[in-house]
C-alpha cells in the first residue's frame, strides 16, 4: 500500500508524539513537565479545530470559544474539587467555606459522578451555544457584529465568573486538586497518560473535523463562508448550518477545556477573558484558517514561543505577540502552513522547469 | 408705701442682676489678661481654672485657642491663627475675645499675617488638661469647617445640655452653610431629647427633617426606639424617619442618573469615532480604546511639561492646553495606524480586526513600558468641588465639564459632517465607495481625515477621563467593549443612533448598577442588547429601503 505524503506527515507527528515523547522520558531525555506542557497544547489544539471550522470553514467570527473551553474546564474542576474535598473528609470545598455557604449549591451536586460530568462538560456547552447561536444567527447578526456581540458575551461571563456569589471560585477559580478516578494527579505516570489521552482525543477531533470538512455539510459551511446570502438563495437553511458548527466548535471547546483542567491542576475565570479567546484565534490564523492542520500548527507553534519568550524575555512577549497579530494577518492571509504550501509549489515548479528546460504556462 | 418697697426691691435685684452678669464679664476679661501675661505660672493655671468653671460663652473661642495650642498675642489682643503655622504664606487670623470674629485691618479688609510676626502663649500641658470638663464644647470655636462639623456631630450623643445657650451662641456665628447645618441638628436633637412637650417636639422633628443633616434618619429613629415615648410622637418620628429616607434613596437615584449621564458621554466620545470609522470604512478597530489612553497619557504629557519643564507650578491652564494636544497626539496615532496597517486591509473587516488587536497589545505594553503601571494626572482646582444642588446631592465639577465637553464635541462633529464639504464627502464614502470615487472624491483621503477625527475623538475622551479616574496602560479595555456595543445598537452610520445608545448604555449600567452589583447591571444590559437585536437588528434607526448583501 501505497503512503500518500499527507498521510505520511500524518503519521510522523503521531508518532513523534505517542512514541517518542513517552520513550524520552522513559530515558530521562524529556522531564514529565513538557510533556504535560505538551499535553495541555494538545487540549488547545482542540479548542483551536473549533475555532477552524467555525471561523476557518464558515467564516464566522466566534470571540468566546476561550468560553465554552471553560465551561468544560470548570465541570470537570467541580468534580475534581469535589472528590479531593471526599478525600480530606471535608463537606464543602475550601473557598465555600470562606464564603460562609453552608451547604453544597444544587448545581454542584451531579459533578460527583465521573461519567456525568465527562457527559456534562461537553453537553453544557453545546447547550449553551445552541441557545446563544440561536438567538444570535436567528437576527443575522454576522460579520464584525457577530465578533463584538460575542466578544461581549465573553466580557460578561468572564465577570460574571469573577464574582464569588456565582459559587464558583470566584477570582482564585477551582484549584487544589488530588486525584481523577482515584489516581494522583500529581503522578508522572497519570500525567503520561492524561497526555496520551490529549493526543489521542485530538487525532479523533481532527479525524472528526476532516470528516465533516468533507462531507456535504462540509461544503455548503464553506459557501456560506464565500457568499451566504446565495446559499440561503439556494433554499438550504443557512440559520441551521451556522447553528450547528457553532455548537459543534463549542463542542470541541468544552471538551478541550475537560481535558485541560486535570493537566494544569487550575482553572480561573483569566482563561475566558477576551484577550484569550481572541489568542485563540490567532492561533488558527497564524497556523492557516480554512486548514484544520493549520490551527493544529498555528497553536503549537504560538504556544511553544509563548514558552520560550516569556521565560527569556517576560516584558517583550506582549510586543512580540501584537507584532505577530498585524504580520500575519498583513502579510502571510494563509498562515504558516499557506506559505509552505507556497513556498513547496514554487519549489516544485523550479525543479520540473530544470530537467525539461520549458516555460511552464499552466 | 408698699409699691414703693416693692419697686426698690425690683430695682434692687435688677441691679443685682445686671452687675452679677457684668461682674461675670469683667472677670473673663481679667482672667483671659492673667493668661495672656500672668505674674506667676500659678496664676495662669488658676486663671484656665477660673474661666473653665465661669462657662462663660465669649470665653470659648479663646479656652478653644488654648486647647489647640494656637494662642497668640498680637499688640493686646488675643488671636488664633487656626491651625496654620507657616512663615511663608499669610493668612487670616481671629480675634478671640469680646467677639470672635476675623481680624480685619484699617481698611476693613482680613488682615493677613504669617507665624513669624506672631508671637505664640505657651500653655503648659497641665493647664490644658485643665479644660477636659468643656473639652467637647472647644471644638465648636475650631477655625477648621472640618474640625467644627465633627464637633457639633459628636455634641449630639452628649447628655449634657448645661450648655445649650453656648451652643446656640456658637450658631448665630456661624458662616459655613455646611457647619451651621451640622450645629443646628446638634442644637434640634439636644432639645428634642430634653422635651417632654409633644408640640415641640413635634415642630422639632419637622425642624430636624428640613435642616437635612446627615444624622437625622439616625436621630429620628434613635427618637422613635425610646422607652415611655407617648405613641403619636412614635409614630411621628418613624413617619418623618422614613419619609427622609425615601428622600434621600431618591437623591441618590438622582446621583446614580448623572453619574450614568457622564459615562454616557464618555461612551458617546469614544464610540462616536468607532462609528464614523466603521460607517465609512466597515473596519472595526479594536486599538481604539487604546487611543483613548494615548490621550490620556498626552495630558499627564502635557502636565509633566509644564510642571517640570516650563516650569509653571499649579496651574489649571495645563489642561486647556492638553485638550487639543490629546487629540491631535491620538488622532496622528490614528493616521499612523491607518497608514500603515488599515489601509491594507479595507475588504477584509475580520482580519483588520486581528491585526488592530494586535496594534492595540503592542500600544499597552509600549504605554506600560514608558509609564508605569499607574499615573494619575492633577484635577485642575477650578473643577475640583462640585455643584451643590441640595446638602446630599453634589454634581462634581469633573463630571459636569465631561458632559458639556461632548456636548461641544457632538455639535462639532454634526456641524463638520453635515454643513462642510469635508463632510459631505464623508457621507458620500459612507454611502457608496465605488460611486464616490467615480465622481471623484478622494476616498483614501477621506479616509484618511475621517481616521484621525475618530482618533482624535478618543483622545479626546482619554484627556476627559483623567479627570474621572486613573491613568492606566489599559484603562482603554475598560471601555472599548462597551464603546463596540454602543456602535452596534446605534446602527452604522448614524450619528444619532451613535448619540442615544450612549446614553441610553451609560445611563442603564449606572441605574442598574444601583440596583443589582456592577457584573450583573453589565450582563444584563448585554441580554437587552440581545434581545433589542432580535427585534432591530440594524442598529435603532436603521437607513430606509432594502439592500440585498453580498
Amino acid at each position: 500500500m501505497q503512503i500518500k505524503s499527507p498521510q505520511l506527515v500524518n503519521l510522523l507527528f503521531i508518532l513523534f508524539f505517542a512514541a517518542a515523547l513517552p520513550v524520552g522520558n522513559m530515558l530521562g531525555i524529556v522531564s514529565i513537565n513538557t510533556i504535560s506542557l505538551w499535553g495541555r497544547y494538545f487540549c488547545f489544539a482542540i479548542a483551536a479545530l473549533g475555532i477552524d471550522l467555525i471561523w476557518g470553514f464558515t467564516g464566522i467570527m466566534s470571540m468566546c470559544q476561550a468560553f465554552f473551553f471553560c465551561l468544560g474546564g470548570y465541570c470537570i474542576g467541580m468534580h475534581l474539587l469535589l472528590t479531593a474535598t471526599a478525600i480530606q473528609g471535608q463537606k464543602l470545598p475550601d473557598f465555600m467555606v470562606w464564603n460562609n455557604i453552608t451547604s453544597l449549591p444544587t448545581f454542584w451536586e451531579p459533578f460527583h459522578g465521573f461519567v456525568p460530568t465527562l457527559l456534562l462538560c461537553v453537553v453544557i456547552p453545546a447547550l449553551i451555544a445552541l441557545i446563544i447561536g440561536f438567538f444570535i444567527f436567528r437576527s443575522r447578526i454576522k460579520g464584525v457584529y457577530m465578533a463584538i456581540i460575542t466578544q461581549a458575551l465573553a466580557l460578561g461571563m468572564y465577570l460574571l465568573f469573577l464574582r464569588n456569589e456565582t459559587k464558583l471560585g470566584g477570582t482564585n477559580g477551582l484549584t487544589n486538586f488530588k486525584t481523577v478516578l482515584g489516581y494522583d494527579l500529581n503522578a508522572s505516570s497519570v500525567k503520561l497518560g492524561l497526555y496520551l489521552v490529549s493526543l489521542a482525543m485530538l487525532c479523533l477531533a481532527y479525524a472528526g473535523c476532516r470528516k465533516i470538512v468533507e462531507s456535504k455539510f462540509g461544503k455548503i459551511l464553506q459557501a456560506i463562508r464565500d457568499s451566504e446570502s446565495r446559499v440561503g438563495y439556494t433554499s438550504y437553511r443557512v440559520l441551521n448550518y451556522k447553528l450547528t458548527v457553532f455548537v459543534v466548535a463549542a463542542l470541541l471547546g468544552g471538551l478541550a477545556g475537560m481535558l485541560y483542567v486535570p493537566q494544569t491542576g487550575i482553572i480561573t475565570p483569566g482563561r475566558m477573558s477576551v484577550t484569550a479567546s481572541v489568542e485563540m484565534l490567532m492561533w488558527v490564523a497564524l497556523g492557516g484558517r480554512g486548514k484544520l492542520k493549520g490551527a493544529i500548527i498555528g497553536t503549537l507553534l504560538v504556544n511553544c514561543l509563548y514558552s520560550v519568550c516569556t521565560s527569556l524575555f517576560p516584558e517583550g512577549w506582549l510586543f512580540i505577540l501584537g507584532l505577530l497579530y498585524v504580520l500575519t494577518v498583513l502579510y502571510f492571509q494563509k498562515g504558516f502552513l499557506g506559505l509552505f504550501e507556497t513556498m513547496g509549489n514554487k519549489i516544485g515548479t523550479t525543479l520540473k522547469r530544470k530537467p525539461a528546460g520549458l516555460n511552464p504556462t499552466s | 408705701m408698699r409699691n414703693r418697697k416693692k419697686i426698690g426691691l425690683c430695682l434692687i435685684l435688677c441691679c443685682a442682676v445686671f452687675f452679677s452678669a457684668h461682674a461675670a464679664t469683667d472677670s473673663t476679661r481679667v482672667y483671659i489678661g492673667q493668661v495672656l501675661h500672668p505674674q506667676q505660672e500659678e496664676m495662669r493655671s488658676h486663671a484656665i481654672q477660673r474661666l473653665v468653671a465661669l462657662k462663660q460663652a465669649s470665653s470659648f473661642p479663646f479656652l478653644e485657642a488654648i486647647n489647640n495650642s494656637a494662642l497668640y498675642v498680637l499688640g493686646e489682643k488675643a488671636i488664633t491663627t487656626g491651625n496654620r503655622k507657616s512663615e511663608e504664606e499669610s493668612f487670616p487670623v481671629y480675634e478671640l475675645y469680646p467677639i470672635h470674629r476675623i481680624l480685619l485691618n484699617a481698611e476693613g479688609k482680613p488682615l493677613l499675617l504669617n507665624a513669624s510676626g506672631l508671637k505664640q502663649v505657651e500653655i503648659s500641658r497641665a493647664d490644658r488638661l485643665q479644660l477636659i470638663p468643656v473639652a467637647n464644647w472647644l471644638n465648636i470655636f475650631n477655625a477648621d469647617d472640618q474640625k467644627r462639623a465633627m464637633a457639633y456631630g459628636q455634641l449630639q450623643i452628649t447628655a449634657d445640655t448645661s450648655l445649650l445657650n453656648i451652643l446656640s451662641g456658637a450658631l448665630k456665628t456661624e458662616t459655613n452653610p455646611n457647619v451651621l447645618r451640622a450645629g443646628k441638628e446638634a442644637y434640634y436633637t439636644m432639645l428634642l431629647n430634653n422635651t417632654t412637650d409633644i408640640k415641640k417636639a413635634r415642630s422639632l422633628m419637622d425642624l430636624l427633617s428640613a435642616n437635612d443633616g446627615d444624622n437625622a434618619i439616625g436621630v429620628l429613629t434613635a427618637y422613635a426606639k425610646q422607652k415611655e415615648l407617648p405613641q403619636p410622637l412614635r409614630l411621628y418620628a418613624q413617619q418623618k424617619a422614613s419619609s427622609l429616607d425615601s428622600h434621600y434613596v431618591f437623591l441618590q437615584r438622582m446621583q446614580n442618573l448623572f453619574s450614568g449621564l457622564s459615562l454616557g458621554s464618555i461612551l458617546i466620545l469614544i464610540s462616536l469615532g468607532l462609528a464614523i470609522v466603521y460607517g465609512l470604512a466597515g473596519i472595526i478597530n479594536m486599538a481604539h480604546g487604546e487611543f483613548l489612553m494615548i490621550g490620556a497619557y498626552a495630558t499627564y504629557s502635557v502636565e509633566l511639561l509644564f510642571n517640570n519643564v516650563l516650569h509653571i507650578q499649579n496651574t489649571d491652564w495645563f489642561y486647556l492646553a492638553a485638550l487639543p494636544v490629546s487629540f491631535i497626539v491620538a488622532g496622528a496615532a490614528g493616521l499612523l495606524l491607518e497608514r500603515l496597517v488599515i489601509r491594507r486591509l479595507y475588504t477584509k473587516p475580520l482580519e483588520s480586526l486581528l491585526a488592530t488587536w494586535g496594534v492595540s497589545l503592542i500600544l499597552i505594553q509600549l504605554a506600560r513600558t514608558l509609564f508605569g503601571d499607574l499615573t494619575a494626572v492633577k484635577l485642575p482646582g477650578i473643577l475640583s468641588g462640585g455643584w451643590q444642588v441640595s446638602p446630599h446631592l453634589v454634581l462634581p465639577y469633573s463630571r459636569l465639564f465631561v458632559i458639556v465637553l461632548t456636548i461641544v464635541a457632538v455639535s462639532v462633529i454634526y456641524w463638520v459632517l453635515f454643513r462642510t464639504r469635508l463632510g459631505m464627502q464623508i457621507r458620500a464614502v459612507t454611502q457608496n465607495r465605488n460611486m464616490s470615487a467615480c465622481l471623484g472624491i478622494d476616498t483614501r483621503r477621506v479616509d484618511a481625515i475621517t481616521f484621525f477625527i475618530g482618533s482624535g475623538l478618543a483622545g479626546l475622551a482619554g484627556c476627559a477621563m483623567t479627570l474621572i479616574g486613573n491613568v492606566v496602560p489599559d484603562m482603554g479595555q475598560t471601555y472599548i467593549v462597551d464603546s463596540f456595543l454602543v456602535v452596534v445598537t446605534g446602527g452604522v452610520g448614524k450619528l444619532v443612533g451613535t448619540i442615544v445608545a450612549g446614553l441610553g448604555i451609560g445611563v442603564f449600567s449606572k441605574v442598574l448598577e444601583a440596583f443589582f452589583e456592577a457584573v450583573y447591571g453589565k450582563v444584563l444590559i448585554l441580554l437587552g442588547i440581545m434581545i433589542f437585536m432580535q427585534f432591530k437588528s440594524k442598529g435603532l434607526f436603521p437607513d430606509k429601503g432594502r439592500s440585498a448583501e453580498d
